[in-house]
Parts: structure tokens; sequence; C-alpha cells
């Protein structure tokens, strides 16, 4: 009985608390953002363009063997964080961004850290299909290849038909390996992407839209192809597809005009989130 | 000016979407139990008439509007299915679509209730015909108070529902007891009843008619736990009623 009154208490203290409206109204997260196992660790993460603060203060674990989607209105932050997590935003001239993100205990805005092998190690994979317009094979082996993963064409191959394989294409294209990958359907080139990324073994994968310029049926193959690389990998993902994110991932993470408004377990996102700009996004009341 | 994000709206939680047509797709269903449950409530208290006063012709007009009780279900769970189907409801809209639909089947088999009540009332007419003396007003005034009791918060269940309040829901808990202790009460007398006289068939005629009195007070109860479902997103069915209603008292309700 006990338990009763336990799971009571704390349900019903979650909803009535002092701390909730004091964390909604300081915009501090609501949730608990850290994970059992993590792979990377962010912690109190500001993105700045030249004046204007994209991300405020945003702390965040993606853990191993996790898909963390990511998701809120237009302009919230959540692919300017994605950005951060392997130093896209490098490239952006007067782009700022401190506090601490940390890969296997690593800081990856180190200084002394190249952000080439970074990139390798936490892939990425854009909202439109980008295959380099080369051959089916070269697409997939020309990140090995300069990266030096293999010694020799035979373990290329390999590597080439290994990845193809976890990508779920290796069935379609095993026999046009040398047609460009431009040629591909759209779904089929999103997947090349992903066996691109997959092909440097990175730890974590990160996913910006990766089914908004997909047909349905070609969203579900990628989507089950998710499911599938989460055995694998640990992957983050930003959709504008709330279904999307209720289907593929085990946590998400509401942000709104650059905070971290809420994380946790999907199923409880999207069930009985405890922030009312959470509520108000998921379910259609604003955006 | 107030962050918005610190108190629920006092505004309707059903309304507010992006898309006006979804606010009103919720609107029609919940009025459509609202509906419901206003005709179980009538429909009720003319059955108990029929019982009570011995009006026959009310126990006839129950019987005959019953299936309106039906088609409203039937027209609540094609709203369900086509709000799952256009909006994919989730968090509190999920929840709403969700306790709606059980809602319905609740209304509904308290309105089979409502009329099984009126079918004893017809029955036990027929069989007061050589004997219409021995049922006495104390017995009468028992089943009156089990029906004010039964209705009162059957009522209030479904006011409850056109608001979403969980104070309301809370009463309905705390009225349980006495609503037993009215069951009770009527039966004890049919006891006494049987001694002084009644067959066993009008025994047992007022008997499933206390007996169907006192469910319709338990889908009130049912009906308040989906209330409290909706509004604070914890499923409470099969937990302690004490212990449920101390906490919901502990935290302000």
């Amino acid at each position: 009985m006990s338990t009763t009154v336990e799971a009571m208490d704390k349900a019903m203290s979650v909803m009535t608390s002092a701390e909730l409206a004091s964390a909604q109204h300081s915009r501090e997260t609501v949730g608990d953002f850290t994970a059992a196992e993590p792979r990377m660790v962010c912690r109190n993460v500001d993105v700045w363009y030249g004046n204007k603060q994209a991300i405020k203060n945003v702390s965040l674990d993606i853990g191993k063997n996790e898909v963390v989607s990511m998701i809120g209105p237009s302009g919230c932050g959540k692919s300017t964080f994605l950005r951060s997590l392997n130093r896209m935003n490098d490239t952006i001239v007067d782009c700022r961004v401190t506090g601490s993100i940390q890969l296997d205990g690593e800081e990856i805005y180190d200084k002394k850290l190249d952000p080439v092998p970074l990139r390798a190690r936490v892939g990425m994979v854009f909202q439109k299909p980008n295959p380099f317009p080369k051959s089916i094979y070269e697409n997939v082996a020309y990140g090995p290849r300069i990266h030096g993963l293999t010694n020799n064409k035979a373990e290329l191959d390999e590597l080439v038909e290994a990845s193809l394989q976890k990508a779920g294409l290796w069935k379609e294209v095993k026999d046009r390996l040398d047609q460009p990958g431009t040629g591909l359907s759209g779904g089929q080139q999103q997947r090349l992407c992903i066996a691109r990324t997959i092909a440097v073994s990175p730890e974590v994968i990160l996913m910006d839209e990766p089914c908004s310029a997909l047909d349905p049926i070609a969203t579900a193959i990628v989507e089950e192809l998710i499911d599938e690389l989460r055995q694998n990998y640990s992957i983050a993902i930003v959709t504008h597809s709330m279904q999307q994110a209720a289907r593929v991932s085990q946590r998400t993470a509401y942000f709104h005009l650059g905070d971290l408004i809420e994380v946790g377990e999907t199923n409880h996102i999207f069930t009985n989130p405890q922030h009312k700009l959470t509520e108000d996004y998921i379910t259609g009341r604003f955006g | 000016m107030p962050d918005p994000s610190i108190a629920k709206p006092k505004t309707d939680i059903t309304t507010g979407h992006t898309v006006h047509r979804y606010d009103e797709e919720l609107a029609k269903l919940r009025s459509i139990i609202l509906e419901m449950g206003e005709r179980v409530v009538e429909q009720t208290q003319s059955a108990v008439v029929a019982l009570v006063d011995r009006v026959e012709c009310q126990a006839y007009r129950v019987l005959d509007r019953e299936p309106l009780i039906d088609y409203l279900s039937l027209d609540a769970d094609e709203e369900v299915f086509r709000v799952i189907a256009r909006r994919q409801p989730t968090a509190i809209d999920l929840r709403i679509v969700l306790a709606l639909s059980k809602i319905a089947g609740e209304v509904e088999r308290a309105g089979d209730k409502a009329a099984r009540i009126a079918r004893q009332a017809s029955e036990l007419l027929a069989l007061l015909d050589t004997n219409a003396d021995v049922i006495s007003d104390e017995l009468n005034q028992a089943l009156q108070a089990l029906d004010d009791k039964a209705c009162c918060m059957f009522e209030r269940s479904i006011h409850a529902v056109a608001t979403f309040d969980v104070k309301l829901a809370l009463s309905i808990f705390e009225d349980e007891p006495s609503l037993y202790q009215a069951s009770n009460a009527a039966r004890q007398l049919l006891g006494k009843m049987n001694r002084e006289g009644l067959i066993p068939r009008q025994v047992v005629c007022l008997l499933t008619a206390a007996h169907a009195l006192e469910r319709i007070g338990n889908h009130a109860a049912t009906i308040a736990e989906q209330v409290i479902y909706v509004a604070l997103g914890q499923d409470i069915r099969y937990r302690n009623r004490e212990i449920l209603i101390d906490t919901l008292r502990h935290y302000g309700y």
C-alpha cells in the first residue's frame, strides 16, 4: 500500500510543487537531462550568433544506444544545438559556443582538438540527401579512405558492403555500385548518406530532419533503420514531425526560444508533459 | 506581463489549438457525452418515479427513450475514431479522447440501468394489482433517498466532465460511503418487507431496482476517475479510495 501512496505522492507533487512553478518561471529545464550511460555530456551550453544568443544554458546528455529527439518550433535552436555537437558551427564566422560539451569525457571545443576526426566520431545526416557526385561505392569509400581506416582494397570493399548492409541499402545497390549515387531515389540517397556516415565508425550520429524530404514509405524505412542503428550508435535527431519523435526516440527534448524547456522519456513527454509550453507545442496550441 | 507558462489557463482545456476545427471536434465529442449524461439523469428520475409513485406511463417513456442514449454512444464512438484518425492527439488531448471514450461507455451503461429500473417498475405494477399496499412509505422513502444520492453523484460526475474539475470528482469519491449506506438501508428494509408479506418476485424487482441505482452511483465514480486522469494525468483506477482522497486533499484539491 505504501507503494501506492509513494506513487501518488510523487505524481501529485510533480504537478503541484512550487519547484515546478519556479522552474517554469525561470525557464530551468524540467525533467532529468542526464543519461544512465552518457556518451556526450553537454553542460551549460550557450551558443551566440554575434550578439544574438541562440542557445541559453542548455544541459543534455546523449546516452549509449539511445535515440534522443529534439523538437520545438522553428527558430528554437534545436538545429543550432545539434550542429554544436560536432562543431559544425565552427564554419559560421560570428558563432560562439561556451559551456562544456564532452565526447567520452573529452572536451570537443578544446583548441587542441582537430574537428575533422571529431566529425568522423560524431557523424551527421542532413535534411536533404547530399550524396557526392560520385559512384555509390565511392560515396561510402571516401570517408574511410581519407581517414585511413583500411589497409587495402579488400578491406575497403568489405567496409563498403558492411556499411551499406547496416544502412539497409546493400540488396538494392549491390549490382550497381559503380553507378552515380545521385541516380538513386530520395530515400535511397538518404540511406546512402547514412551508410557514408557509418563507414567512418562514428560513436554518435546526428540527424537534422533526415526524413523531411522523403515520402512516407522512405520515411518508414529510415525510421526502421534508425531503430536498428541504435543497437550500435548513439543518435540525436532533430525533427519537426512529433509523431516521428514519438516513434523513434527513447528520450525527447523540447526547445523553445533557445531554452531547453523539458526533457524526459518520450512516452512521458507525449502523454503527460510537465511544462505547459511542451504541452501547448505537442498538442498544437501554438507554434 | 505574467509568464504564460506559470499557470494552467482557466479557459476550457479542450480549446486553444492552432487548428480551430480541432477545438470544435473535441467540443462536439464532449457535448455528445454531456447530452447522454443529462438524458441518463432524466431517465433515472423518471424510472424511480414509475417505481415509487406507481406511474406506469413513466416506465414506458423511459423504455421508449433508452435507444436514444445508445445512438448517442455510437455517435461518440464515431467522433472518437474521427479525432484519432485526423489529429493523432497527444498529451492532454490524447487523455481527453481516451477518457471521453471510456466515459461514453459508462454513461451508456448507466442508461441501461435506468431502463432496468423502468422494467422492474413495470413488472412490479403488474404484480401490485392484487397486492397494492404492501410496499411501505418507509421503503419508498429509502428508494427515493438512494435515487437522490445516485442521481446527485451522476449529475455531478457529468458536470465534472464539462470542466474536468478535480474537486468535483473528489466530492464524488467522498460520497461513495453514503451511497452504499443508502443502498444497504433499502436492502435491509426489503428484507423486513419479505417477512411482512411481499411475494418473492416483488422483492426481486425492488432489489434489482435498488442494485441498479447503486450501480449508477458506481458509474459516476468511474467517470470521476477518468476526470482525474484527464486533469492530472494519473490513472487512479484500482487505487485505495481513502488514500486517494487523502492525497488529493493534501495537495489542495
